[in-house]
């Protein structure tokens, strides 16, 4: 197990190398001058190329990524070439706690949602309870997050004022404050997510149910809670957890529109400012945080497996 | 609920008037600008003096001079106290702080609440000494020494001396850390005669020197920063949370989520600000910024223009208050002089012959076609003037209301459809698949225009948004067959005419391959001629009608399809009390903002 947890972390490091070196040439191939952008209104040239020698951006190509992966190999992801120069790290830091926090309460609000839905669907097949659940699944699948998002500000901020239109507050400054910033985006980026795993849930689960060894639990007489909770679910649950490891990196994507929504700053806005300004460190940052954050879920997907499943074992 | 400026009275037209030809008797050879060495000496300019010295300067503009923006209104007395909790619009973190690589308006208006200059222009157009107590001007109008106000310290404790505008300046004139260091270009020395004075030198006299470089709210090269501070803390951290001498104190900044500002109970002026606090939040959609403002969140909008979609909502909201000023500025539709079917080579030529060019035919047919009332109803929801040159209402005197009427450009459909005809494209047929680039904000706007060009011409121009920074190369470089774009913040003539208009201008195809293409975007040598003269002419009366005959002149020789120029409209909280001394479009100083 340790040489297969070995192996994949390895193979996840080349990923996350790979991903960022395409990232790394890919922004220098798109068109744009990020100084001559920023310097518009001064209307200076000079001030420009003063700051294209002083980042080092009128060195060759190759010669740019040289220096910055020897930087990365050392910790250092370099600094925004915008305003006081802030240090990548800083901003990263700063960001993705928040969208952690929003892609992590979306999660749990989904699977709160998803797993009783795809249980009474699967148990209450074809009946009026089931094609509910199916027809609000599919609602949730339909209805873009961002549009969601602005539904929700304007009905529960806006107008019944019952919570905070935009913002995020920090843990530390308290439960509520956090939690009331983050319910209205989490509920937009986790809709869909939960309609997935709730048909995901319910598909499983009507598999396993019709399975022999069901057939022969019921006949022997237990009881049906049981019979679904401790026998059925923890089946049904090995392709449900691959669903649910690819969906959490789309939930991170998904946080990305929300996050411009309710004004949050997190690691979604990061990237979509610096690859509008072309701050190329902290897009090239950010990536690499973002492809880590795939390449680590994947790999916790695989690892949960054969916590749900002793017979999946790895060598 | 809105409010509207009145119209002028008889005796304040008179007083305008006065003032205004007051400010430009001088001779333009005196070094002090017709003013003697004591009344450009401290510890105030007066009036009479502020306005002479922005006359030389070519800042000065009616809007200066009119009731409510330049002069000083009674101020009901004022709660003092309270948190107001604003959101930046259009934005999505305020990057730097840090005066000298501040590039943007929107940065500005919050750094003018931290950092202070040594001068500051007070709402009856008096320059008092902000940091600056008095000081004294040489004969030869080259040596400047500013007593400066003791016992001023810094928000970390610091004292403010003589040695901190040293600092400053030789921070500003060196490029490789300021952006700002032409602005102090003409300074050649700056010494600490002793802690609390201060000697300027000058390479030549310098008529803007006190109203704008070394003001407060207009000055960014000399906005004084802290050298300990920047010591202590670094470029970075400075950037983010400057220490300077202002009214308020920046105590937090969560780069991208909120920057807190707090009262100085140390400032100079124990009178400000009234307010404890100010949050500040960058909020870079607009239905957000509307949910914020209706859910009570903020209470103030200040950063990029407010979308004008949200304007009619705030409007009919009972609880704001939306108050609308005109804004310098013009937005155009460029169309490239060196692409089919609209090249025009040469537009050193009378009208009347210019309109003989089957390329300059279709420049003015396009122009024509475009209902200017239309597009400002349908894409700017009502709120904006038709435009017909660079030079825009908020220039007052300069502006000529009557242009819309005279300009080749207005808008007639007839003869454009005829030019269109003449130039062998009867009712569009025939005319290539064009294409227009902008942002993707102006993606609506654009639409707009391409739906009045199909409606009026029956020409089919393709959208096409690209990044601003995209945008910007393919601008200067003359990439694009037609492209929107416009300025702001353009007080004076200088900033319409000068920058866009000449040959030289810096806006004018600046990278452009100069042996296919001998100018960028329009080139005339009378249009040259006249902003050039324009620029040194004193008496008002002869400047005013240079710049109007050069506006003409590159109206009617269609330099672009001009088409409105934006307002500038502040939206509050009916509690927050916004006064007019602060309301100077593009600016958010909120020293004397009160909570009711």
């Amino acid at each position: 197990m340790s040489r297969y947890l070995l192996k994949r972390i390895f193979g996840a490091l080349i990923v996350m190398w790979a991903v960022a070196t395409l990232v790394f040439f890919m922004l220098r191939a798109v068109p744009g001058d990020p100084l001559a952008a920023m310097l518009f209104d001064v209307g200076d040239p000079e001030a420009a190329e003063i700051l294209r020698v002083k980042y080092g951006l009128d060195k060759p190509v190759y010669v740019q990524y040289g220096k910055w992966i020897s930087r990365v190999l050392q910790g250092d992801l370099g600094n925004s070439i915008y305003g006081s120069r802030i240090s990548v790290s800083r901003i990263v830091s700063e960001a993705l706690p928040r969208t952690l926090s929003l892609a992590g309460l979306s999660f749990v609000i989904a699977l709160s949602i998803a797993v009783p839905a795809g249980l009474i669907s699967a148990i209450k097949r074809h009946s009026s309870l089931d094609h509910a659940v199916t027809f609000v699944a599919f609602l949730g699948l339909s209805m873009p997050d961002f549009w969601l998002g602005i539904l929700l500000i304007i009905v529960f901020a806006a107008n019944l004022h019952w919570l905070p239109a935009i913002g995020y507050a920090p843990l530390s400054e308290g439960f509520w404050p956090w939690f009331s910033h983050l319910i209205l985006p989490s509920i937009a980026v986790g809709t869909a997510f939960s309609a997935i795993v709730a048909r995901m849930i319910r598909s499983s689960m009507l598999e396993v149910l019709s399975a022999d060894y069901i057939n022969v639990a019921r006949s022997k007489g237990l009881h049906e809670r049981r019979l679904v909770l401790v026998h059925a679910f923890p089946n049904a649950l090995i392709p449900v957890i691959t669903v649910i490891g690819i969906a959490f990196a789309l939930l991170m994507a998904g946080a990305v529109v929300v996050e411009n929504v309710f004004a949050i700053k997190g690691l979604g806005r990061v990237l979509i400012q610096g690859i509008l300004n072309r701050d190329y460190p902290v897009v090239q940052g950010a990536i690499l945080v973002v492809s880590a954050i795939f390449v680590f879920s994947n790999l916790l997907v695989d690892v949960l497996y054969t916590v749900v499943d002793p017979r999946i074992r790895y060598d | 609920m809105k409010k509207k400026t009145d119209p002028l009275l008889e005796q304040e037209k008179t007083r305008i008037k006065e003032e205004w030809d007051s400010a430009y008797d001088y001779d333009p050879r005196d070094p002090l600008f017709s003013l003697s060495q004591s009344e450009m000496s401290g510890p105030t300019l007066s009036r009479r003096s502020v306005l002479r010295l922005m006359a030389a300067a070519g800042t000065l503009t009616v809007a200066h001079l009119l009731p409510g923006v330049g002069m000083g209104s009674a101020q009901a007395a004022a709660k003092k106290g309270g948190v107001l909790n604003a959101g930046w619009a259009g934005v999505g973190e305020l990057r730097t702080l840090d005066p000298a690589q501040i590039n943007q308006v929107l940065l500005f208006q919050v750094a003018s609440n931290v950092l202070s200059g040594l001068m500051h222009i007070d709402a009856q157009l008096v320059a008092r000494g902000d940091l600056a107590l008095d000081w004294t001007v040489s004969a030869d109008g080259t040596e400047y020494v500013f007593a400066l106000r003791e016992g001023v310290t810094f928000h970390n404790g610091d004292k403010f001396t003589a040695d901190d505008v040293v600092f400053t300046y030789n921070r500003s004139k060196d490029p490789q850390k300021s952006i700002h260091s032409r602005v102090v270009s003409n300074i050649i020395d700056a010494s600490a005669v002793d802690d609390y004075h201060v000697k300027l030198k000058l390479e030549k006299p310098q008529a803007s020197l006190l109203g704008k470089t070394l003001e407060r709210s207009a000055g960014r090269a000399m906005t004084i920063v802290s050298s300990g501070a920047l010591e202590s803390m670094g470029l970075q951290q400075y950037g983010l949370t400057p220490v300077g001498t202002g009214p308020f104190r920046v105590t937090a900044h969560t780069m991208g989520q909120q920057l807190v500002l707090e009262k100085f109970d140390n400032y100079y002026d124990p009178d400000r600000p009234k307010l404890d606090k100010i949050t500040i939040q960058p909020i870079i959609d607009a239905e957000p910024l509307a949910g914020a403002m209706e859910a009570g969140d903020i209470q103030i909008i200040g950063g990029n223009p407010v979308a004008p979609e949200l304007v009619d909502r705030f409007e009919s909201n009972p609880d704001l208050v939306v108050d609308i000023v005109p804004a310098p500025g013009f937005q155009s539709v460029w169309i490239n002089p060196w692409r089919d079917p609209f090249k025009v080579s040469n537009f050193d030529k009378p009208i009347d012959e210019l309109k003989k060019d089957k390329g300059f035919k279709v420049r003015l047919a396009l122009a024509k076609a475009i209902d200017r009332d239309r597009y400002i109803h349908q894409a700017q929801f009502g709120r904006g003037v038709p435009a017909y040159g660079t030079i825009n209402p908020a220039m007052g005197f300069f502006f000529d209301d009557s242009l819309g009427d005279r300009s080749e450009q207005r808008f007639d459909l007839e003869e454009a459809r005829q030019l269109l005809a003449d130039a062998g494209y009867p009712n569009g047929e025939g005319f290539p698949k064009l294409e227009i680039k902008c942002t993707p904000s102006a993606r609506r706007e654009v639409q707009v225009i391409k739906n009045i060009l199909k409606t009026n011409l029956n020409v089919d121009i393709g959208v096409r948004t690209m990044d601003f920074p995209v945008l910007i190369d393919d601008f200067r470089t003359m990439n694009w067959d037609l492209l929107r774009i416009g300025s702001g913040g353009d007080y004076d003539p200088d900033d319409g005419v000068v920058d866009w208009m000449q040959t030289s201008s810096k806006f004018n195809g600046r990278d452009r391959d100069k042996a296919k293409m001998p100018f960028g975007t329009f080139s005339d040598k009378e249009v040259d001629a006249l902003v050039d003269a324009q620029r040194f002419e004193t008496d008002p009366d002869k400047r005013k009608a240079m710049v109007q005959k050069a506006n003409l002149l590159t109206s009617d020789k269609v330099a672009c399809a001009f088409i409105f120029h934006p307002v500038d409209v502040l939206v509050h909280h009916k509690s927050v009390n916004f006064p007019k001394e602060s309301r100077i479009p593009g600016l958010m100083d909120m020293d004397r903002v009160t909570i009711s």
